[in-house]
Parts: C-alpha cells; sequence; structure tokens
C-alpha cells in the first residue's frame, strides 16, 4: 500500500471550484494588494485565536522578523530559541542583526524551561519558544521567566495553529505569535503566507506599518521597513480553507490517537501524545526510534514515505559556525536529532493506511534481531 | 467619462486560460519554488537579455536581498535619490545602513554629476532607482562606481525593457531589482519580484539567501530570508511575459501621444527631455504643471484618475528624521514633487481616452 508523507491534491480536490471562485472574485474586485479578504481573513484568524488582532504577512518567517522589528530587536541584543526548529526560528534573530541563543529541548521537542534562565545575559531582549510539531511548549514557566526579567516572549506558532495549552491558544501568550501559513502547514496557502498575532494595539499599529513598507497611508512614511503583505488571493482562499480547518484538525488528532492506539508497547518507540496540559494539533506526528535511519529505509521499502524534522540541529549548521557552539552543546536536541521521524498524519490519510504503517513499524521491530545487527527483511515477509 | 488609473479589470477581462493554469497548478501542488518559477525565471533572463533571474517575493524583497549579498550592512552608506518610492529606502534601512541622498535631474532619476560629492569612505552601493521607466545614466553612474570601487545595484521596478543606447537596465549593476507588482508593466496576482545578475556567483548566493540560506532540503550554508516568487504568481506571469514587448510599445505610443498633444503648452506644462538614444517604457507618464492641485482636482472631478508619484520626497518623510535631512536640501526633488502629475499611460487606454484626457488637461489651462 502507498503512503506518500504528503498529499496537497488529495486536500484540495473536494474544495477546488470553491478556490476558484475565491481567486475569480479577487480578479474582479482587482485589488490584489492589501484587499477586503485580508482584512477579513485578519478578523477571523484574530477570533479563532482568541486574540484582538491578527495581520497577514507574507511568510511565517517574515512574521518572525517583523515582530523582532517591531519590538526594537537588533545588532548587539540576544534572543533565546531552541536549536531544534526549522531553521527560520534562528535565520530571523540573524536577519535582524540580532544572536540567537540556543536552549536545549526536553522529551517533547519543546524548549526546555529548565534551562532557560541559565541563558540570560544583559543583552538577552527576548524568548522565542517554538511550538514544535504543533505541540503548546510549557508556556506558564517561560511567561514567568519573561516576566521577571523583563523579556519580551515572541511564540514561534509556525507549525502550531490552534494547539492550546491550558485551554488558551498558542499565539494568545507573547507579545507575538507568528503563524506560517505555508503549503503544507495545517492551515496552508497556496504559496508563501504568515499571520502575527497580538493583544496590544500598539504593536498592532507597527505590524500593519511594518508589513507594508513603513506607510501610514498612500504617501506618508513613518518608518523604514520592508514589503511583507498576504497577497489577497491566498487570503481568499485561505477563508475557504478555514470553514474546514476545524474538521482538519479533529481528523489529525483523531489519526494521532489511531497511531497511538496501534504503536502502544513497542519498547523501542516513543509516540507522542498529549500533556495534561496541552491540545496538540499534530503538524507533524514525530516517533522517536531506535534504529531510526534503518525504520526509515524499511518503511520507504514498503512505500511508507516519512520524513526528518530536522536531521540537523540548527547549531550545527554551517551558518551557525560564528555563534560557537559544538557537538554536545545541546545533548537532548543532538540525540532527538538521530531518532525523530515524522510519519505521515494528514487529515486525508484512510484509516487502512495508518494500520498499514503501524503494522510496518511493529513487523520491523519485531524482526529486528536486539543484538545491533541490521536485519534483512523484504517486502515479502510483512505481507 | 471614467478613465481609470489601474487597467487590471480590463487586462483580466477574460479570465478562463489563466484559471486554466491555476487549476493545473493546484492539481500538481507544486506552490513553492515549482516548476513554473524556474520557467519564468528563465524566460525573465531572456527578456533581459542577462544570464540570470532569481524570483523573490517582492521588489523590496529584491533590493533588500541584493544589498545584503553584495556586502551591504550596519554602518554603511548607499547612495540613492529622493524622489522615489518609499521601497527602495527602505530596502537600504533593513539592511542596517543609512541612505545618503543625493538630488534628481530633470529626468526624475539621480544627477549623477552630484553624486561624487555625497561619496564617504563608508558609502558601499549606489543605488539609481529608473524611475517612471526611464533608465538613469548608467554610463555616468558606472564611470564613479568602478572608479571608486562601490558596487552598483540598479532600481528598475519600474523599468522592464528600459534601456539605453540599445543596452538594457539591468545590465550594469551587480544586480537589478525588478517588481511584478500588480500595476507594473508585467505584472502579477499580488506580490512578486524579480532579480537579474550577469554573475554565477551573485545567482547562487541569491538563490541561498531568498530560501533560508538551504543549500539542501536539510542543510543550511547561511542565514536567510524566506522570500520566494510564489509558484502561482510565476503561473501568471508565465502568461503574461510574451506581451511585454507589445504592452511596453503601447505605453510609448500613448506617452508620445500626449508629448505632441501637449507640445504647445509650454507655458503651463513640462515635459521631461525625451533622449533619442533612451528607451523609457513609461511605467508612468509623469510631467510637470503649473497649478498643480488644481489640475489633480480638476480632472479627478471630470472622472480622469491621475496620481502624483510621489508627493513627499523621501527626506522628509518621517521615517528619515534621523537622517537629519531638512527642507531646501534637495531643491530639484522638492521642486518637482510640487509640480509633478502622472496621467494614465496603460496599454488599456482607447483613443477615446487618451483624447478625452489630453482635451481636459488642455481645457483646464486654455479654458
Amino acid at each position: 500500500m502507498k503512503v506518500p508523507y504528503v498529499n496537497l491534491p488529495a486536500q484540495h480536490a473536494p474544495i477546488k471550484e470553491q478556490l476558484l471562485n475565491a481567486v475569480a472574485k479577487v480578479i474582479d474586485h482587482g485589488r490584489f494588494i492589501l484587499g477586503p479578504e485580508v482584512d477579513e481573513f485578519e478578523e477571523r484568524f484574530a477570533k479563532m485565536c482568541g486574540v484582538k488582532y491578527a495581520v497577514g504577512v507574507n511568510s511565517g518567517t517574515d512574521a518572525l522578523i517583523l515582530s523582532l522589528h517591531a519590538l526594537g530587536i537588533g545588532p548587539g541584543d540576544e534572543v533565546i530559541t531552541v536549536p531544534n526548529s526549522f531553521v527560520a526560528s534562528a535565520g530571523c534573530i540573524a536577519m535582524t542583526g540580532a544572536k540567537p541563543i540556543f536552549v536545549d529541548s526536553q522529551g517533547d521537542l519543546n524548549i526546555n524551561p529548565d534551562l532557560i534562565e541559565a541563558a540570560i545575559t544583559p543583552q538577552t531582549r527576548a524568548i522565542l519558544p517554538v511550538h514544535l510539531s504543533g505541540r503548546s511548549c510549557d508556556m506558564s514557566p517561560i511567561m514567568k521567566i519573561a516576566k521577571s526579567r523583563g523579556l519580551h516572549v515572541i511564540e514561534d506558532c509556525a507549525q502550531a495553529v490552534g494547539a492550546e495549552y491550558r485551554g488558551q491558544q498558542v499565539g494568545s501568550f507573547g507579545s507575538a505569535g507568528c503563524f506560517s501559513l505555508h503549503p503544507l502547514k495545517t492551515l496552508n496557502a497556496c504559496g508563501d503566507g504568515g499571520v502575527l498575532t497580538t493583544n496590544d494595539p500598539q504593536l498592532y499599529q507597527s505590524f500593519k506599518e511594518l508589513r507594508n513598507i513603513g506607510l501610514k497611508n498612500r504617501d506618508e512614511c513613518v518608518a523604514w521597513s520592508n514589503n511583507s503583505r498576504l497577497d489577497t488571493m491566498q487570503a481568499a482562499m485561505l477563508l475557504v480553507k478555514m470553514e474546514h480547518l476545524h474538521e482538519w484538525t479533529e481528523q489529525r488528532r483523531s489519526n494521532a490517537l489511531l497511531y497511538q492506539r496501534l504503536l502502544d508497547g513497542i519498547p523501542s518507540i516513543m509516540v507522542p501524545s498529549d500533556h495534561d496540559y496541552e491540545r496538540s494539533v499534530y503538524h507533524t506526528f514525530v516517533i522517536q526510534a531506535q534504529y531510526r535511519d534503518e525504520l526509515k529505509s524499511y518503511l520507504s521499502e514498503q512505500e511508507v514515505s516519512t520524513a526528518i524534522h530536522y536531521p540537523i540541529p540548527i547549531h550545527l549548521q554551517a551558518a551557525a559556525q560564528n555563534l560557537g557552539y559544538c557537538v554536545g552543546s545541546f545533548p537532548v536536541t543532538e540525540k532527538q536529532a538521530s531518532s525523530i521521524l515524522s510519519l505521515p498524519i494528514y487529515p486525508e490519510l484512510t484509516e487502512e493506511q495508518i494500520e498499514y504503517v503501524a503494522a510496518c513499524i511493529r513487523n520491523f521491530y519485531e524482526l529486528r534481531t536486539g543484538d545491533g545487527s541490521p536485519v534483512l527483511l523484504s517486502a515479502e515477509t510483512i505481507r | 467619462m471614467e478613465v481609470p488609473y489601474s487597467y487590471l479589470p480590463r487586462q483580466f477581462a477574460n479570465l478562463d486560460p489563466f484559471l486554466e493554469d491555476v487549476r493545473e497548478l493546484a492539481a500538481s501542488g507544486d506552490f513553492t519554488l515549482g516548476k513554473p518559477v524556474g520557467e519564468f525565471e528563465e524566460r525573465f533572463a531572456n527578456l533581459c537579455g542577462l544570464p540570470y533571474a532569481v524570483g523573490v517575493g517582492s521588489g523590496t524583497d529584491a533590493l533588500i536581498l541584493s544589498l545584503k549579498m553584495v556586502g551591504v550592512g550596519p554602518g554603511d552608506e548607499v547612495i540613492t535619490s529622493p524622489n522615489t518610492f518609499v521601497a527602495t529606502v527602505g530596502a537600504i534601512a533593513m539592511t542596517g545602513a543609512t541612505p545618503v541622498f543625493v538630488d534628481n535631474g530633470d529626468d526624475y532619476t539621480i544627477d549623477a554629476s552630484k553624486i561624487e560629492a555625497a561619496i564617504t569612505s563608508k558609502t558601499k552601493a549606489l543605488l539609481p532607482v529608473h524611475l517612471s521607466g526611464h533608465p538613469a545614466n548608467m554610463p555616468a553612474i558606472m564611470e564613479i562606481a568602478d572608479r571608486r570601487g562601490i558596487k552598483v545595484v540598479e532600481d528598475a521596478a519600474q523599468a522592464i525593457l528600459a534601456s539605453i543606447d540599445g543596452q538594457h537596465v539591468g545590465s550594469w549593476g551587480e544586480t537589478a531589482c525588478f517588481s511584478l507588482h500588480p500595476l507594473k508593466n508585467l505584472n502579477v496576482w499580488g506580490d512578486g519580484g524579480v532579480i537579474v545578475t550577469r554573475s554565477a556567483e551573485m545567482n547562487e548566493k541569491l538563490r541561498l539567501f531568498r530560501n533560508h540560506g538551504l543549500g539542501t532540503r536539510d542543510e543550511v550554508l547561511m542565514w536567510g530570508h524566506n522570500s520566494r516568487l510564489d509558484s502561482l504568481q510565476a503561473v501568471i506571469a508565465n502568461r503574461l511575459i510574451d506581451q511585454t514587448e507589445s504592452i511596453t510599445q503601447t505605453r510609448i505610443d500613448n506617452a508620445a501621444f500626449y508629448d505632441n498633444a501637449f507640445s504647445d503648452l509650454g507655458e503651463y506644462v513640462v515635459i521631461p527631455p525625451r533622449r533619442s538614444n533612451i528607451k523609457q517604457v513609461y511605467h508612468t507618464y509623469v510631467i510637470r504643471v503649473s497649478d498643480r492641485d488644481s489640475l489633480h482636482h480638476h480632472l479627478m472631478d471630470k472622472g480622469i484618475r491621475a496620481k502624483v508619484h510621489y508627493p513627499i520626497p523621501l527626506h522628509l518623510q518621517e521615517a528619515a528624521r534621523p537622517l537629519g535631512y531638512h527642507e531646501g536640501d534637495f531643491p530639484v526633488c522638492e521642486e518637482h514633487c510640487r509640480t509633478i502629475i502622472s496621467l494614465p499611460v496603460h496599454e488599456h487606454l482607447t483613443q477615446e481616452e487618451l483624447d478625452y484626457t489630453a482635451g481636459t488637461l488642455r481645457e483646464f489651462y486654455t479654458g
């Protein structure tokens, strides 16, 4: 049975005509830049997240860069984040001229709040926790540290639209929440897109100006900035998709539940499940597996596509050389980098596909000898 | 009669072929740096007669990425003119560098004879703007840049296919930055931009830098931005790119019509110099007129959607306050800001609309 890792055409097939109609409507009114659909999307997104304001921008990365700019963070400043994230979490800090400072992660792949204090210096301006894989960070201790040390919190919610922490949605805790609408996100545009959330009216005003070249109106420029607007076209399609988001998220959660049940009791793997304080949206379903690389190839032989998010921790990337980290700097992240494996989790997966994936994993470990020698398996063995 | 400034409803009156392409893209799911982007880049490079083109998120991003990749950063200075769209200057500031202004000439582009006086030991780059689709004086600018060892990035946002002595804009600087904004001569359905360059090395660097510095899916070679031309927008651009030459020619013809129609109004209307070796592509048709604001109101009252590009010079914007400029610093630019007006010049204007526009302006002055 073939199980692709992503299947966007399957998501779009049932809503294709609605999407095209939404596009046609935009062309009819011709307001391609910051048109009415952007306003409507922002209003609905804010409401959905339980925040006062949302501002559509060009990408999740730009959402992070703009929030750092708006908070006046730049050269000479430090921002604390994690080394196990998509590169943009650290790249955005570097793009402002500030320095990314890493703190190790914990079992749920998110920042370990206990390690934050030790990373704070007089240059620290903000903490940038990443709600990786659609799971909320442990926000209470993070907010407590930020408050006591006078730091901003910028939430990287790129993978976590709708995720909750103690009943409150991510993106509503910090000064700003930064979401991605990239085609592979749970709420996805048909191209790059992002959105900022905040409860602060002043920041909201800044975001609106900064995403539009600092323009207060057509002719007056109050701050130098870049151009980072969510396309009206993308907003129009996102409005169509938003109607389905709840149902899609529920489907992801029920897919996760099925995996949890089917993979229960395999000693060689750790399967993610919600902490009591969170409600995950499972952007990715990341297991931690012994013999990960072998498992990945085996699954691939069985036509099950998987992914690794992310195989190289950011502190060990060539781009990070100047930051002075080395192998061993973040043992938890480094260990996870060699054991994490993302299984297909998208809403369009069938129950049969999930059962098949789980059966393949179970078979792999049942057949793999425990003495460390690679197991010889063939597709026939499992069928 | 209503003479619209925006031509989008006319341009996309027949939507079906576009939607067919979009439908195909949706079926493929190839939304990020997909095949249509590669195709567009190749065709755009060909159009400019240059080896490389890199699709990015916007014309503004094209400038930011270019400046950063030629090595501009905090502590540096970049020279440009104060009569441009704010993005030119915003882009400089986004690199951490300081914008330094030089007044413009009567063709609305930077006055090359004044550049040398503005160069300091911190000057890292010159950023000439081909405003209104009129190329800046690139031979003179390059002479200065080469002699002083300063890089040049061309702001060609408004100037696709403009040329001097047959040489296209984009072929002088380290890079040139184009916008594909919906109101540009080659336009897409949202924000988009493209950078052209002659340098294979610059091409590689820009490709990394627009995509998080990712050398492969997993390897980060440098910190970077996320600024990619959407596949969806590339699909639209691919459908329109073949029309660029004819769009440009129609704009040139429309401009020639106005020039001719106003040739005897010298007392009220100043037409900028039309030099025979220069191909100006008329992203905007900008003349200087007496009693500008009254004329503007009059035209608007008559349904003619004239505009002003731009009423406030950059050095007098609130954002520029820390730079320390004052009114009077750039007299040519400031005078222009008080007298310029942009008449509709787009390729979808009818002869009737052109006649009406020219006639209404004439009537305003000659009663």
